[in-house]
This record gives C-alpha cells, sequence and structure tokens, in this order.
C-alpha cells in the first residue's frame, strides 16, 4: 500500500464573496490525475450550509498517494461554530475577500474571526500557509489596486491575488499560490523531495494541470 | 469527536441493511448476478468514494454494465455521505458549542461567588465605617455643645459682672446715705423703725450682690475665660469652685464632704481638669438616694497626687461596670446622660499621664480614684 498524505485546505471569508464559486471553477477548470464528485451543501437560496467539498489528488507509482481536501466554510456570521468545526487541522487556508467597497468592513471582521477561530482551534495565522484573494474584480465599485497595496503590502500576506471567479479569473493561480506556500511544510514533514523525488515545481505541476479545453488563467 | 482525515467506510456511508438492497435491485436490473466485495480482488471493478475505493463488484456482467452498476452505487454513497458529513459536521459543532456554554458557565458561576464574597465583606466594612463615623459625629457633637456651654457661660458672667459692679458700689453709697439720714432723724422714732428696716434691705441686697459676683468668678474660673493654656494651678481650690457650681444639685449643704491635704500646684489644664472633677461629682450625685453621702480627698502619693471620690449610691452591676468607659454607654434614660462622663475623664487623665481606677458594688456604691503626677508634662 502507497503512504497516504491527506492535507486539508479551507476556503474563508465573508458570506457572498465567492468561496463557492472558486470551488466550483477549480472543479471545471482542473484536470489533475485524480478528482473526486464536488460535494455541494446550500440552502435553496445558493448559501453554504454546512461546506463545500472538493477531493483532488495524484499517486507516484505504488509508494506515494497524496489527496487534497477543498473545503469552503458558510460566510454568515451565525454560522460560527460550523466555521471553527471546518477549521480544525486545516494545513492552508485560502481567504477569499469581496473586492465591493461597500464590503471592506465585513472583509475585515471576518480576518479577525479567521484569526480567533485558528487560534481557538490551536492554529496560528502567522504561521499557516494562507493566501488572500480579492474576488469580483470584474465589478464596476470596487477597491482600487492602490488602496490594496497600501493596506496589505507590508503585510505577510503580500502579493494578494486579484480574481474574478466567476469568469474564471485568478481562481487557479490562487490555488497554485497556495500551494507554493504549503510545499515547505509538507516537505519537510513528509520529506517529498528526499522520499519520493518530488520538489516544489512537480508538486504544483500535478497538482495545478488544467483540462486542455479550459486553459484560463 | 469527528475527523475528516479519516475516510468514511461502506459501513459508515450506508447501513449493512440499505447496501444489500441496493445489491438486490443492481442483480435485478442487470438480470445477472452481483456480488459485492469487502476486499479487491483480480476483474472486480471499485467502487469509491471520495477517491477512496470502499467496495468492488464482481460479476460475469459485460465490463460496461459492471462499469454503470459500480457508478450507480457510487452515486448513492455520495448522496448518502452528504447526510453522514453533515451530521457529523453538526455533532461536533454542536458538542464545542455544549462546552464551551459549559466552561462560561462554570467561569460565571466563579465570578458570582467572588463577588459574592466581596459584596459580603464590603457590607462588613461598611457598617464598621458607618459606626465609626457615628461615633466620632456624637463626640464631635458633644464636644461643640460643651465649648457652647462654656462660652455661653462666659458671655453671661461678662454681662452681669458690670451691672452687679455699679448695684453693690450704689448700694454702699445708698448705705451711707442712709446712715447720715439716721443721725439727722434720730428723734422721729417711727421713722427710726422703717430706716432700720432700709439697713437690712440694703444689707440683704448687698449680700445678694456680692453673692452673684462670687458665683460669676467661680463660672469665670470653671469656663476657664482667663486662662486656656496649661499652667500650675491649685487642685483644691479647684475642687471647691467646682463644688460651688454644682450647690443647686445638693440636696442638703452636707451631702458632699471635703477632706483636701495641703497639695504643691500641679501642671496640666485646670479647664479640663474641672470638666473631669465635675462629671465625677455630679456621676457621684446622681447615684444618691436619700441621705446619700459624697467624701471627696486629695493627698500626695508618692510623686503623684490622689484624688478619691466616694458615694455611697446605688453603685454598678459587673455588666455596667465593664462597659462604664465605653464612649455613649449610658444607663440613663434618653436626654438624662451623654454616655460621655467617665469616658471624658479617662480622656483628660491620660491627657496629663494620670491614672484610674473604678471599684463599685451594686447598693453599697461606687468610689472613683484618680492620680495625677506633680510634675507631669501634660500632653
Amino acid at each position: 500500500m502507497p503512504n497516504k498524505i491527506v492535507l486539508k485546505i479551507v476556503y474563508y471569508g465573508p458570506a457572498m464573496s465567492g468561496k463557492t464559486t472558486n470551488l466550483l471553477q477549480l472543479h471545471a477548470l482542473l484536470d489533475p490525475q485524480r478528482m473526486g464528485e464536488l460535494m455541494v451543501m446550500e440552502t435553496r437560496d445558493d448559501r453554504t450550509l454546512f461546506f463545500d467539498m472538493l477531493p483532488i489528488g495524484f499517486q507516484q507509482e505504488q509508494t506515494l498517494d497524496i489527496r487534497l481536501k477543498l473545503y469552503t466554510v458558510p460566510g454568515q456570521v451565525e454560522h460560527d461554530s460550523t466555521r471553527k468545526a471546518v477549521l480544525s487541522r486545516a494545513d492552508g487556508v485560502i481567504f477569499v475577500a469581496d473586492s465591493q467597497l461597500n464590503q471592506q468592513e465585513n472583509n475585515a471582521v471576518s480576518f479577525e474571526n479567521l484569526a480567533d477561530n485558528l487560534h481557538k482551534v490551536g492554529l496560528d495565522i502567522e504561521r499557516i500557509p494562507l493566501v488572500v484573494q480579492f474576488n469580483k474584480r470584474d465589478l464596476s465599485r470596487i477597491v482600487e489596486e492602490k488602496t490594496l497595496r497600501e493596506r496589505w503590502s507590508s503585510s505577510a500576506w503580500w502579493p494578494l491575488v486579484l480574481s474574478s471567479a466567476l469568469k474564471g479569473h485568478g481562481v487557479i493561480e490562487t490555488f497554485e499560490r497556495l500551494l507554493e506556500r504549503l510545499y515547505p511544510a509538507v516537505n519537510e514533514a513528509h520529506g517529498l523531495s528526499r522520499h519520493y523525488g518530488i520538489d516544489r515545481s512537480v508538486f504544483l505541476e500535478r497538482l495545478t494541470r488544467c483540462r486542455e479545453d479550459h486553459h484560463v488563467r | 469527536m469527528y475527523d475528516d482525515r479519516e475516510e468514511l467506510s461502506l459501513d459508515e456511508l450506508l447501513p449493512p441493511a440499505q447496501v444489500t438492497r441496493a445489491m438486490i435491485l443492481l442483480t435485478n436490473l442487470c438480470g445477472a448476478e452481483i456480488v459485492l466485495l469487502r476486499h479487491p480482488e483480480a476483474q472486480a471493478t471499485p467502487v469509491e468514494f471520495s477517491l477512496e475505493p470502499v467496495a468492488w463488484l464482481k460479476s460475469d456482467l459485460p465490463i460496461p454494465q459492471r462499469r454503470a452498476a459500480a457508478a450507480l452505487l457510487e452515486l448513492l454513497l455520495f448522496h448518502a455521505a452528504k447526510y453522514r458529513l453533515a451530521a457529523n459536521l453538526h455533532l461536533t459543532a454542536t458538542e464545542a458549542n455544549y462546552q464551551e456554554l459549559q466552561q462560561q458557565h462554570a467561569a460565571l458561576q466563579a465570578s458570582e461567588a467572588r463577588y459574592r464574597l466581596l459584596s459580603e465583606s464590603l457590607q462588613e466594612r461598611v457598617d464598621s465605617q458607618v459606626r465609626t463615623i457615628r461615633e466620632s459625629q456624637q463626640k464631635l457633637y458633644e464636644s461643640a455643645r460643651l465649648r457652647a456651654v462654656g462660652q455661653l457661660a462666659a458671655g453671661m458672667a461678662h454681662e452681669i459682672n458690670t451691672p452687679i459692679g455699679f448695684i453693690s458700689s450704689n448700694l454702699r453709697t445708698a448705705q451711707e446715705y442712709l446712715g447720715e439720714i439716721t443721725e439727722s432723724a434720730e428723734a422721729e422714732s417711727n421713722l427710726g423703725e422703717l430706716i432700720e428696716d432700709f439697713h437690712s434691705l440694703l444689707e440683704e441686697s448687698l449680700d445678694g450682690a456680692n453673692r452673684i459676683s462670687g458665683l460669676i468668678r467661680d463660672i469665670r474660673l470653671f469656663a476657664n475665660i482667663d486662662q486656656t493654656d496649661h499652667r500650675h494651678f491649685d487642685l483644691n481650690a479647684l475642687i471647691e469652685t467646682t463644688l460651688r457650681l454644682l450647690q443647686p444639685d445638693l440636696a442638703t449643704p452636707d451631702t458632699v464632704t471635703l477632706r483636701l491635704d495641703r497639695l504643691p500646684r500641679i501642671p496640666g489644664y485646670p479647664a479640663k481638669i474641672g470638666q473631669a472633677i465635675h462629671n465625677a461629682l455630679t456621676n457621684a450625685l446622681r447615684s444618691l438616694g436619700d441621705e446619700g453621702k459624697v467624701v471627696v480627698t486629695t493627698r500626695p502619693v508618692d510623686d503623684m497626687i490622689e484624688l478619691t471620690v466616694q458615694d455611697n449610691g446605688h453603685g454598678m452591676s459587673q455588666e455596667v461596670r465593664e462597659r462604664a468607659f465605653e464612649p455613649f454607654y449610658t444607663t440613663r434614660e434618653v436626654g438624662m446622660g451623654s454616655g460621655l462622663g467617665l469616658p471624658v475623664i479617662l480622656d483628660v487623665v491620660t491627657a496629663h499621664h494620670g491614672r484610674l481606677n473604678l471599684t463599685s458594688e451594686v447598693g453599697q456604691g461606687t468610689c472613683l480614684t484618680l492620680w495625677l503626677p506633680i510634675a507631669g508634662q501634660a500632653s
């Protein structure tokens, strides 16, 4: 039996910022060696109720079986205990912020909540691999790039990824950025390059491989 | 605790009875027997959930049909899993919430207990502060009252002194005139009686005026109008003066007997010592029944002067004696005693570096003894 590594990646962020859309696009665009069904648990008005989950992965001959489970959390404030349960034992986090001007307060509240919940489940926002994505760049009344630079360039999470998940822009790039930040920790824990000859570029290539007909980046 | 890293097994996804039912339906649909295996076997088709094979289908059916049967079973498992995962997550979240609530509850209880304790000790402290404040207010009130009485006496003494002076003087002059008139009117016998009577009237008035003058002298001395400072004074004279002030309270003139030795003058505050003697005599006089007597003695003992005030009044029980020096403790009716008599005596004696002793028996009387240093230094 090959050694199995299961990694958990959580899409976090305020309500309606596009977390599920990110997952739907990954499901449509990615073509990894292995990909399971996308499980979507939502209410009738398209709000995530528990979580969404997409399993992807690849096998290295008969020696290694890497699985990534991509989760979303419900963004609405009242589902905090569900968010905390989903966040438990996460290996990496993608924070999906809403670029619209009137959503900046919600972004801040949700980011605070992320830090808080990570702490509660024994993780540290300063140390966990984390990528911040500003979504909905296709809309008109949005925060300018200049402002985002001023606010975030001195943080550990710079550069941000600007995306339009609905159009499929920036989704793969965000995921890729997260894998880049995730690789060193996984390599250290499991000796990916030492034991299996999987260096960072192989790791990225095998997990972000896209369908030929949908190559949108 | 729900752990989403462990993949769900077939049994966790779908109860065995449901699996059996699904297999019968699949077999009927395909028209050939399909067997569900829990371990891989050559030629068997895997049934996956979340990238993990959870079972294998073995059958003689053509491969596309076998794959379709496996896919149908996977679809079934996928939807069963949705419920199972949601239920697990819900349970985890609920348990966490419950634990958090319990912790909050425990913390609240602890803090409530802390506050209850605090409030109890606070009440105690407030009560004791209130007691202290009430006591010092009472003391202030008493001393202010005593001061006011002293000022009133001093003022009165001054106001009375001047008219008494010229009344005495006028009376004397009138008496001289009357002498002259007597000489020139000796012949008239009737007039002689009248003048005789007039003489005695003037004598009496003069005597009265002199007594008022003496009383004013005593008040001035007692209220200490002239000298409020520390000085050497004659204790015996102070006792006599104080007794004169209490004359109206005496049942008979010989109720109080003074046995005063010759004494050196002692240093101190005569006004305060006077107050102490006044209190001691008042206490003694008020305890007396019919035929009650008070004896006051003074004598030098070593480097002290001993002053005793002994009465044969009703005396004190042990309980009363124990509390006698407590400020505001009184056995008299409300308004009749301040409860400050003995405490003031104790304060005065202590201020003069003296000592004090109280003995008393119910029905036998009370003896208060003070010792004041002859060469003491008052604070």
